[in-house]
């Protein structure tokens, strides 16, 4: 290697389109081939067992722990020199971290990036799934801080371990049942627990519970890379994600009557609120998908150009 | 729009970069020399070498000026370095009995066999800030250059090279104190056969039950003052109960670095590598355990670090004799980790606003409930 790494990242900053592959010193997609074929296993074993927790040897990256290293080491194991990269944080393609994510899968591959999933095929994400239908093009590489669904009713690893291996899913029950009984509705919020393929419950990320239905019967593959806690596990298209409820209490997702994007004007987005904004003192509500939102925008503005979602 | 101005993309990222450049490029002070933190921040360099996990002054002495002196940050930089290089070749097992002391501390005897080496510390001088301005201190230190080459010989490097023919006994690779507990029956057996390749914690998640090596793999690899603090945790209750342990061995020395060659297939010795290493006796008093007799704790890690060796080696006992009875173990393998901790910690800086929003839509529905009954 001739140039540090990091000079290599900075100085490509400047000429991220148009930088060829093969004037880079590191190896594509940065991680040694071995570290990458490790991965790619795990990957395998996660598919084959949908929302197992697969334990793999997670790499130190150039990012820290929490920062979206496990989905980086994921991404950087299953790309290609034909891919589409696209980063959101919060929905957000412009999230800093999002900004420092792409840059580091970009620069180290020199592939092309995009904001809008139609361009897409890898689309790395923290907390969201994008509002657009995703389908078999498209990869969904969802960084995960807390891949542990049970840690609320069991601290002790060996014990977790246990009740995964036997589908003993009952304190699981009990805790959401106790919450429905002391507070009137089930509270939990985002990464609620899901029950994948009638086997393995899963930590979805912290999603919202808005995106949560999403991942059922979906036609894209979803990938769950926990870097820090070294494991990876998986939702293959086409298989049933059921978050856990009682029949007779349905799955609420965030909804706020009457909120909608002020950008763009939807109710049928995932909605952030911007707080105390206006004049009157009240908030007011945008979309978390920047690029959704701008192309929505755009559509209601022209409805005569192209849809593209 | 309101959060928009927080957002920043490529630009302001790159400002942030700008601002960190602006201190260590455009400052008055010179270019800050690797040989000068090793010579003189030996200690840093040497825990950014056992935290990240490689051994190479001159690489984590750029990491510590990269990472504007934070530790942490600058094993980070070490340890993702390391994720781009292939594993090309694996060292021999080496003998810990092969090392080299630069320096020798025996607590346990007033006359162990061995000497009594105390080597580079500081350990008996006064705490005393040099308080003098800055012109002082530096005249104060060429008298003591001078005074130094003029009147000392030092032999603990040129011996420490180690004539394999060594005294075993006065000489600069003692026999260990164990040996000698050994001898006279005052140690359990605790060898085993069943753990024979080291567990390697940088290809494989170490998890609770895991076997002896991975533990020690973990703790030699751990952030310094998260070990102490599990160390401690275990001293005053919250977590458990350590009492007072002898050190058998403090050792601070050379051990060789072997490989097999790959065309002679002789073992070469390529390196040495400074670790420290110690030994810890603990008094076996449970119900369950041999009373007539102590066990003993094992610690080494990269560089010299006794702080962190000697808490490997009690936290190393403390987890046998645990016996998987509380969260011991599982403290160890996942909380000391430098990174892990601090990274997770840091990343609370990043936006949460859509887990925020899912919360508070929660909260609202909460209300909403409370007020209809």
């Amino acid at each position: 290697m001739n140039t540090s790494l990091l000079q290599q990242v900075l100085d490509r900053n400047t000429r991220i389109d148009e930088s060829p592959v093969a004037d880079l010193d590191v190896n594509f997609g940065l991680l040694d081939e071995y570290s990458k074929r490790e991965i790619r296993r795990a990957i395998l074993t996660a598919v084959a067992v949908p929302g197992y927790q697969v334990p793999f040897g997670s790499r130190e990256m150039p990012v820290a722990r929490g920062w979206g290293s496990g989905g980086l080491q994921i991404s950087l194991a299953v790309v290609g020199p034909d891919d589409v990269v696209k980063v959101i944080d919060q929905g957000d393609d412009e999230g800093v971290n999002a900004v420092n994510l792409r840059r580091l899968i970009v620069s180290s591959t020199g592939i092309p990036e995009s904001t809008t999933p139609e361009d897409s095929t890898l689309i790395q994400t923290r907390h969201r799934i994008p509002e657009d239908p995703l389908d078999e093009r498209h990869t969904l590489i969802l960084q995960v801080p807390v891949p542990e669904p049970l840690r609320g009713v069991e601290r002790d690893m060996r014990e977790l371990a246990r009740m995964h291996a036997e589908a003993d899913y009952a304190r699981m029950w009990v805790s959401l049942y106790e919450d429905k009984v002391r507070n009137g509705v089930i509270t939990r919020t985002t990464g609620y627990p899901c029950l994948v393929n009638g086997r393995y419950v899963i930590a979805t990320t912290p999603i919202p519970r808005w995106d949560v239905p999403r991942l059922h019967q979906s036609r894209f593959l979803s990938l769950f890379g926990a870097g820090r806690e070294k494991r990876i596990y998986a939702v293959p298209p086409h298989t049933d994600v059921e978050p856990l409820t009682f029949e007779d209490v349905p799955f609420e997702v965030e909804i706020t009557p009457g909120a909608e994007c002020r950008s763009c004007g939807s109710s049928e987005s995932f909605l952030v609120e911007v707080p105390g904004s206006t004049t009157d003192g009240g908030g007011h509500w945008v979309c978390s998908d920047s690029d959704w939102c701008r192309r929505h925008r755009e559509r209601r503005q022209h409805p005569s150009r192209g849809d593209r979602s | 729009m309101g959060y928009a101005a927080a957002r920043g993309g490529l630009k302001a990222i790159e400002a942030a970069e700008r601002l960190v450049a602006r201190e260590r490029v455009l400052g008055e002070s010179p270019w800050l020399e690797s040989k000068q933190m090793i010579e003189k921040l030996r200690l840093a360099v040497d825990r950014v070498m056992g935290e990240g996990g490689l051994w190479d002054e001159h690489l984590a002495a750029s990491a510590l000026r990269q990472a504007e002196g934070d530790p942490i940050e600058a094993a980070h930089l070490l340890r993702s370095y390391r994720s781009t290089l292939p594993r090309l070749a694996y060292t021999t097992p080496v003998d810990v009995d092969d090392l080299v002391v630069l320096r020798r501390i025996v607590p346990a005897f007033r006359n162990p066999p061995g000497p009594q080496l105390l080597g580079r510390t500081t350990d008996y001088t006064g705490r005393l800030l040099d308080t003098n301005d800055e012109t002082t201190q530096r005249t104060a230190a060429e008298k003591m250059a001078a005074f130094l080459e003029e009147n000392v010989t030092f032999t603990t490097d040129e011996s420490a090279d180690g004539a394999p023919d060594d005294d075993p006994v006065e000489g600069r690779r003692p026999r260990r104190l164990l040996d000698l507990l050994r001898d006279l029956d005052a140690v359990v057996d605790r060898r085993r056969v069943d753990d024979p390749e080291p567990f390697d914690i940088t290809r494989h998640p170490a998890r609770p039950p895991a076997t002896r090596s991975a533990r020690l793999a973990t703790m030699a690899r751990a952030e310094t003052g998260a070990l102490v603090n599990v160390w401690y945790r275990n001293i005053l209750g919250p977590d458990g109960y350590l009492h007072e342990i002898t050190l058998g061995e403090v050792r601070h020395g050379r051990l060789p670095v072997r490989v097999v060659h790959p065309l002679t297939g002789d073992e070469i010795s390529i390196t040495d590598v400074r670790v420290t290493e110690v030994e810890a006796i603990e008094d076996l008093n449970g119900i369950d355990e041999d009373r007539g007799r102590f066990d003993v704790g094992y610690g080494l890690c990269f560089g010299h670090n006794e702080k962190k060796a000697i808490a490997m080696a009690n936290l190393d006992i403390a987890c046998e004799r645990d016996k998987g009875r509380t969260f011991l173990e599982q403290s160890i393998l996942l909380t000391t980790d430098g990174l892990d901790a601090s990274g997770f910690l840091e990343h609370l800086k990043l936006p949460h606003y859509v887990t925020f929003r899912s919360m508070m839509e929660r909260k609202a529905a909460i209300r909403r409930h409370q007020k209809s009954v």
